[in-house]
């Protein structure tokens, strides 16, 4: 996992190499201060004032150095981190954007989100912390051993036995510690999505007068968190007392050592004072090691996230050396079969079809039928399993992209706006568009109506969830979109469900008069949505049973009349 | 100040249940710190001993008289000191993490109570997320805070005063030199931290333009894909991103930059201790042996001294964060509960009509938009409601099940007006099915029993095939059993549909309100529903929000909303034959949004 990241720190060498001498002069000259203190202690036994200035301002000196040291240090990490984060992010996105459809769906739009968002937070996090604190971890538990060992050799033992202990103690806590945070993030995320539900259901709860059973339920789940918590700060508790007794323990040890063996070596007690200072010191960087390891294993799972977005490949890829052209409305399928990655179940099982430049078919069929698969394939969302996609006869394996993006419009039924002007989502559709454009497009998909309505107009705000327009404006809008830059192709995948019956003819009559040369294919669950379609495709179970006009249809197709008897009793029953 | 103050409250009324654990804390606190600052006292004493020693037996006049025993003596003491201060920090850590937890559990159950007792108009215009950040963010930033600060803060004030009335018994002139640093380093955090707040303020702000954006695209990325839009969208993310670089960038230096320079003041604080005892050792009063005994203690009282500082200086943020929390729960917890009548009149099943009598209704003050509506229901009989969007058809459910009350005239089942019966009693006797499904996380049993846990299997059985999903149920692997979720997707929508309808089934309420859903389903699943509907419907007073036109033919009554007034009312027949709006709609080929 470290080296995913080592390329992107690695843009920041100079940073780097600032980070690495800055944080170890901050932990240098806090193994000095001891050895200082020492001379001093010495100094005094011996009586010798001369040496108390020196040493003094050496003593003042060496800490300012940590001071300022310490502080430039946070500086660099902090560049290094949010730099590193930024890239990261951007490098993310940039990935993002060569995703297909495919790709997008296996990770799921809000996972994709995450790691983009708080993943590269916890990254930057980790690489911040790393450079500030981590780094100084090692270098202060070998100084520290090191001095301590030159300062009072004989008391070697001393040492082993409280980093044996400290060890000891670090690895037995954390380890259940670790299985109780596993435990503990279960049950938050269960609690918290027992009080989503709640708050979605409030209308459920009440009128079944659930309100007492679900606070039960909920307690129960919240005691066991509780519980879990406790243990949690039970473990807590007993590592702080012990490492204090740990260290005063040593210390006691080595002074009734130093006592016993004084006479014998009177600069012994000069180097107590420093000596113990060590022994902290050790203490404390084992400690810091072992609540790093901790946050480190966050900031790994979140690296372990943003790679699997880096290491994905793009389903499909367009050929970079096509030529840009302009392609027709004629599209072809030619035997073509379609299952969805890693699934073995083909949603189109061989449909072959001509349409020419300029047909409206519409396409019905059950929910699983393929109609929306089939629809996907025209605009490459997905390359099909066997086959051959034809767009103005050209096989969509070797078209140039922007190509094909002016030639196929894409409606869906789930009409998406971004937070901006009306007029930023309909130069989506069309980048020049220019005033005249937008109102055609709006004419066209009725739009006009409500968007000439606005003192602003073209320019009126859309906001973020366009949640200043009902369900039949956005799809309105959308439609707008997928007009606007007079597509040679153009799929409505259901993107009318939220228009009144009037409306929606509106905006058939209106396609049908204003872009005569445009190839339509309509989804719709409703048969009166495309009953005047030049033909109409029936889909069962991922094949083209049947095309035809309505009329031919009725007459030809017991499937296509099943369904069509089934919504006209609901619609005449007079 | 306000708000500090507010947040003091906050937890004084949670910490109040457990005064044994607090006072436990507060002696154990004040007698561990009381050890802490001591213990140095014993080791300086050693020191002092040792070197005593080593004078009186290097002269060989006095090396008879030199002895260990002073020196263990203080040695003992040292140790008995620090087993106490062990022992004394291990208990108040065991009471922390009780009352830590426990307090944080009364939060989050009381504020899910809450939320249980809390009327619907507060879901209505408050997003779940909001509400729900208040489980997530503020509890988990108050259990923090509770855990590294709150108490924190406590024992560390402690130690900072055990410290210096320590440090001032031991030696006056070295307390001063060792306190003397305190107004810079106070200085340094005020500005530091003010500094740190703005830059983490303005990050956040940016942070959240860019997690914005990057939700809006990704959640828009197959517009983005079929528009060939992502160079752009690139481009626009590189602007949000380079923002939220120098931000976080400042940010980052501001609120990191803190702990590195205490810990750099604390090493310039106790090389001047050390420097400043080392001269007093050599000029000053003080003999030798005392003056090193000394040195060693001040060593320790300087860094003793500032820890607390710079532990209080990095806490402030979570205990800003806890402040904040507080307030949020409180926001919550002063919302107003349903009401239900300290004396109700019992109501035990309709025996003759419902009745909505001249209802007057508004969500907002001076936005009426029921304006004075009389339906009348007889027993037994279903009305359908029809009308365009906005036309007040949902805000009629909601006044049905006393989701809101009205602001005059009443809802009354024979006769007697809802607001006078429990609310319990009330909704017994109604049932509802919502347009969007609600799916609870458990099995689907637990989902069809929601409303009455102790039915049996035959029951549940009896409603689901009611309800026309048991085949699909038998289907599954698992059954009854299977577990489901809003997330995963063992149900299509309009299999969710059904399976609330065989949850409301099973309760067999008298009064059925149901509001159809619109979404689009595949034909044979339609036809599954609409069976069902008729069979939850039969022999049941219901009110249908109704978008099927069959649902609307079955009606015995259809009453015709328009902009919060009845327009028209009556039999299909009829409201065809009076030529209306409904027969307009109607012959528009039936669209009711």
């Amino acid at each position: 996992m470290v080296k995913f990241l080592i390329p992107y720190i690695g843009k920041y060498k100079k940073d780097v190499v600032w980070a690495v001498i800055t944080i170890t002069i901050a932990a240098v000259t806090s193994l000095w201060q001891p050895k200082l203190l020492q001379q001093v202690v010495q100094a005094i036994a011996d009586d010798k004032m001369n040496l108390m200035i020196p040493l003094g301002i050496q003593l003042i000196v060496v800490a300012l150095i940590g001071l300022v040291a310490g502080a430039i240090n946070t500086i660099f990490a902090a560049k290094i981190g949010t730099g590193t984060a930024a890239d990261l992010r951007a490098a993310e996105y940039k990935k993002v954007q060569t995703f297909s459809f495919g790709n997008i769906e296996r990770f799921s739009t809000g996972s994709l989100v995450v790691r983009m968002t708080n993943d590269v937070q916890q990254v930057q996090t980790i690489v911040m912390v790393f450079f500030q604190s981590l780094l100084r971890v090692p270098i202060l538990f070998i100084g520290a051993l090191v001095l301590a060992l030159t300062t009072l050799p004989r008391l070697w033992w001393v040492i082993l036995v409280m980093v044996i202990l400290v060890v000891v103690i670090t690895m037995g806590v954390l380890s259940p510690m670790g299985k109780l945070f596993g435990k503990f993030q279960n049950l938050l995320d269960k609690t918290n999505n027992m009080a989503k539900e709640n708050l979605q259901g409030v209308r459920v709860v009440k009128s079944f007068n659930q309100e007492h059973n679900e606070e039960v339920r909920f307690d129960a789940n919240s005691k066991e968190l509780t519980d879990i918590n406790i243990k949690i700060g039970y473990l807590f508790g007993i590592l702080m007392p012990a490492f204090m007794l740990i260290g005063e323990l040593a210390i006691a040890v080595s002074i009734i050592f130093v006592a016993r063996n004084i006479v014998s070596d009177p600069t012994m007690l000069g180097a107590l004072t420093s000596f113990v200072n060590y022994l902290m010191q050790i203490m404390n960087a084992i400690v810091m090691a072992g609540f790093m390891s901790m946050f480190a294993a966050r900031g790994i799972e979140s690296t372990k996230r943003i790679k699997e977005v880096m290491d994905t490949k793009p389903d499909l890829t367009f050929d970079a050396n096509a030529a840009e052209e302009k392609l027709s409305g004629d599209v072809e399928f030619d035997h073509v079969s379609f299952a969805y990655p890693g699934d073995e179940h083909e949603v189109l099982k061989d449909v072959s079809f001509k349409v020419k430049q300029g047909e409206m078919i519409g396409l019905v069929g059950a929910t699983g039928s393929g109609k929306s698969t089939l629809a996907q394939l025209i605009p490459r969302l997905y390359d099909p399993t066997d086959g051959v996609v034809e767009v103005g006869h050209e096989n969509l394996k070797k078209v140039n992209e922007k190509s094909l993006r002016k030639a196929v419009a894409f409606v869906q039924q789930k009409a998406i706006l971004f937070s901006g002007k009306i007029s930023d989502n309909l130069k989506q559709g069309k980048f020049d568009a220019d005033s005249a454009d937008m109102k055609h497009a709006a004419d066209m998909a009725q739009a006009a109506e409500f968007i000439e309505k606005y003192d602003d107009q073209y320019e009126h705000e859309v906001e973020e969830r366009s949640a200043n327009f009902s369900g039949g404006q956005k799809q309105r809008l959308s439609i707008a979109r997928g007009v606007i830059g007079n597509p040679s192709v153009l799929i409505l995948d259901d993107s009318t469900s939220a228009l009144d019956a009037r409306s929606e003819k509106l905006v058939q009559e209106a396609l049908e008069a204003d872009l005569p040369d445009t190839t339509k294919f309509v989804i719709a669950e409703k048969i009166s949505s495309v009953i005047k379609a030049d033909r109409i495709f029936v889909m069962q179970d991922g094949e083209l049973i049947a095309a035809g006009t309505h009329r031919e249809l009725v007459a030809s197709s017991p499937v296509y009349r099943e369904i069509y008897e089934t919504q006209k009793a609901q619609e005449v029953i007079d | 100040m306000q708000s500090l103050w507010h947040a003091i409250k906050f937890f004084a009324r949670y910490f109040k249940h457990y005064k044994l654990g607090m006072l436990i804390i507060a002696v154990f606190t004040i007698l561990a710190t009381y050890f802490q600052v001591k213990a140095p006292v014993y080791m300086g004493k050693a020191i002092q001993e040792i070197a005593n020693y080593l004078m009186l037996k290097s002269n060989p006049a006095t090396a008879k008289q030199a002895s260990m025993t002073q020196v263990y003596n203080a040695v003992e003491m040292f140790l008995l000191f620090i087993v106490m201060m062990g022992v004394g920090l291990f208990i108040v850590s065991m009471a922390q993490a009780i009352i830590s937890s426990r307090s944080v559990d009364d939060m989050r159950t009381g504020l899910f109570a809450k939320i249980q007792r809390m009327t619907v108009k507060y879901f209505d215009s408050h997003r779940d997320g909001e509400v729900l950040s208040r489980f997530t963010s503020d509890l988990d930033n108050i259990f923090n805070a509770m855990n590294e600060a709150i108490f924190q803060l406590f024992a560390q004030l402690v130690l900072l005063i055990g410290v210096v009335i320590m440090m001032f018994h031991q030696n006056v002139q070295l307390a001063w030199v060792t306190i003397a640093s305190t107004p810079i380093a106070v200085l340094l955090s005020v500005i530091i931290i003010t500094q740190a707040q703005r830059y983490v303020n303005l990050q956040q702000e940016e942070v959240g333009h860019l997690n914005g954006y990057v939700n809006e695209q990704i959640n828009g990325e197959k517009v983005i894909i079929t528009n060939g839009l992502q160079a752009g969208s690139i481009d626009e993310f590189m602007e949000h991103n380079d923002k939220v670089q120098q931000a976080t960038y400042r940010g980052q230096v501001w609120s990191g930059i803190l702990n590195p320079l205490m810990m750099g003041m604390s090493l310039v604080n106790t090389a001047i201790v050390i420097f400043f005892g080392g001269y007093l050792a050599l000029n000053g009063s003080l003999d030798r042996a005392t003056a090193l005994g000394m040195i060693v203690m001040f060593v320790n009282f300087s860094q003793q001294f500032y820890q607390p500082i710079s532990q209080i200086t990095s806490t402030y943020n979570m205990l800003q964060l806890a402040v904040t929390g507080a307030r949020r729960l409180d926001e919550v917890f002063a919302q107003k509960d349903e009401v239900s009548p300290a004396e109700p009149v019992a109501f035990d099943g309709l025996k003759d009509k419902v009745e909505l009598d001249d209802i007057h209704f508004s969500y907002n003050p001076g936005k009426e938009i029921l304006h004075g509506i009389s339906i009348e229901v007889d027993k037994g009989k279903m009305v359908a409601l029809v009308g365009p969007t906005g036309s007040g058809k949902t805000t009629v459910m909601n006044l049905l099940n006393r989701f809101y009350d009205v602001d005059s005239g009443a809802v009354k089942f024979d006769g007697i007006d809802v607001r006078d019966m429990s609310l319990k009693n009330l909704r017994d006797h109604v049932g509802i099915v919502l347009q969007d499904s609600i799916i609870f996380t458990g099995t689907i049993r637990y989902n069809i029993t929601y409303g009455k846990p102790d039915a049996t299997d035959e029951e549940v059985v009896s409603a689901a095939k009611q309800a026309n999903i048991h085949d699909f149920i038998m289907s599954l692997p698992e059954q009854y059993d299977t577990e489901v979720s809003d997330e995963n997707s063992v149900f299509s929508t309009g299999q969710k549909q059904l399976l609330s309808i065989a949850r409301t089934i099973l309760t067999n309420p008298e009064l059925l309100i149901l509001d159809e859903a619109t979404s689009n389903v595949d034909t044979v699943t339609e036809a599954k529903i609409q069976k069902a509907m008729d069979n939850v419907i039969a022999g049941r007073t219901s009110f249908v929000i109704a978008h099927r036109l069959k649902t609307i033919l079955n009606a015995d009554k259809i009453v015709v909303l328009k902009n919060g007034n009845i327009i028209e009312e009556g039999t299909h027949q009829e409201l065809l034959a009076q030529d209306g709006f409904y027969a307009e709609l109607y012959h528009n080929q039936m669209v009711f949004e």
